[in-house]
């Protein structure tokens, strides 16, 4: 009984409880996937709101989204989906070795999720000064739609949600770029930048519908 | 650690461009005013394929095990039975707009 698993070495970041760092991880990544479920049912009630509305006013959606402005909603798309690339290429990093790689492009995903909060920033004060607030504090005249305030309201809240998990997102990057720089990460661990990753992309794949179903309305 | 994949930047890059032309293209496709409910067909389509560009090989499900797989797979069903169920009210109420 000498050569049992007491004595065998174990990595620092292996948990008591998982028989090695395989299963550790893929536990971990199958917990992430049961949180994008929750996820995307999260932003399911609002397609439903947006489906449901859609189906009552469809002259309304027509009108009010040509208030929003194409150019900066496909630039908005371009952003977030080069963001996914630079992710996907720090874990590719991670899963090298390269950990100087991996700080690199977790900077560039995180300076091209403050690009895309900053049109948003932009796009939000821009209708702010029209008076297109959500719900009863809508003030604009622009649109002939007596339900103009509805397509706002849903507006804000899914780019709303949306810029939530965005910031959460570059919170989550900061986070991951203090650990790599003191060590944490390896190509034998590195599964917080994997899971991120995965909540990284599918915050670009709700963005993926938000912008046809809202700015590409014609 | 085996058993992970690891893409090819190059093949990242593949993806990525694929990604950013079909953005081209589902804007260049409102140019043409597409009668409805086509263009509504259309827009979704292009987003449901590039959303399952992203799903299957940024978020590596294509090789990932089946039950995450599943797991996605699942949450979409519900999604179609919360718009499905939901639908099948407000469609078809005699009185359908109401105050709010």
């Amino acid at each position: 009984m000498s050569d049992t698993s007491a004595v065998k070495e174990r990595p620092k970041h292996l948990k008591h409880y998982f028989v090695d760092s395989d299963q550790q991880f893929e536990a971990s990544k199958m917990g992430m996937w049961v949180f994008l479920v929750t996820e995307i049912l999260f932003f399911g009630g609002l397609f439903a709101a947006y489906i449901v509305y859609r189906a009552w006013y469809p002259d309304l959606y027509l009108q009010a989204s040509t208030e929003l402005d194409t150019f900066w909603g496909t630039v908005n798309t371009a952003v977030l989906i080069g963001s996914s690339l630079t992710v996907a290429m720090a874990i590719r990093s991670a899963q090298l070795n390269q950990i100087k790689g991996l700080i690199i492009n977790l900077w560039i995903t995180i300076s091209l999720a403050c690009v895309f909060m900053m049109i948003k920033y932009f796009e939000y004060t821009h209708k702010f000064h029209k008076g297109i607030f959500p719900g009863e504090y809508y003030t604009y005249e622009g649109i002939a739609h007596e339900k103009a305030n509805i397509f706002f309201s849903i507006y804000y809240m899914m780019t709303g949600l949306h810029g939530v998990h965005v910031i959460i997102g570059i919170g989550l990057m900061l986070f991951l770029v203090y650990k790599a720089k003191k060590g944490a990460f390896s190509s034998e661990y590195y599964t917080p930048v994997e899971i991120t990753g995965l909540y990284w992309h599918l915050v670009d794949v709700i963005w993926i519908f938000l912008f046809p179903l809202l700015y590409l309305i014609d | 650690m085996s058993g992970h994949h690891i893409s090819s930047s190059k093949f990242l890059w593949a993806i990525g461009s694929a990604l950013f032309f079909l953005t081209f293209l589902t804007v260049a496709v409102t140019w043409y005013h597409i009668p409805s409910p086509w263009n509504v067909i259309v827009a979704i389509g292009i987003a449901s394929l590039k959303a399952m560009i992203v799903i299957s090989f940024f978020m590596n499900l294509w090789w990932d095990t089946k039950f995450n797989a599943m797991l996605f797979v699942t949450s979409i069903i519900f999604f179609g039975l919360l718009i499905g169920i939901t639908l099948l009210d407000t469609l078809f109420r005699t009185d359908p707009v109401p105050a709010f």
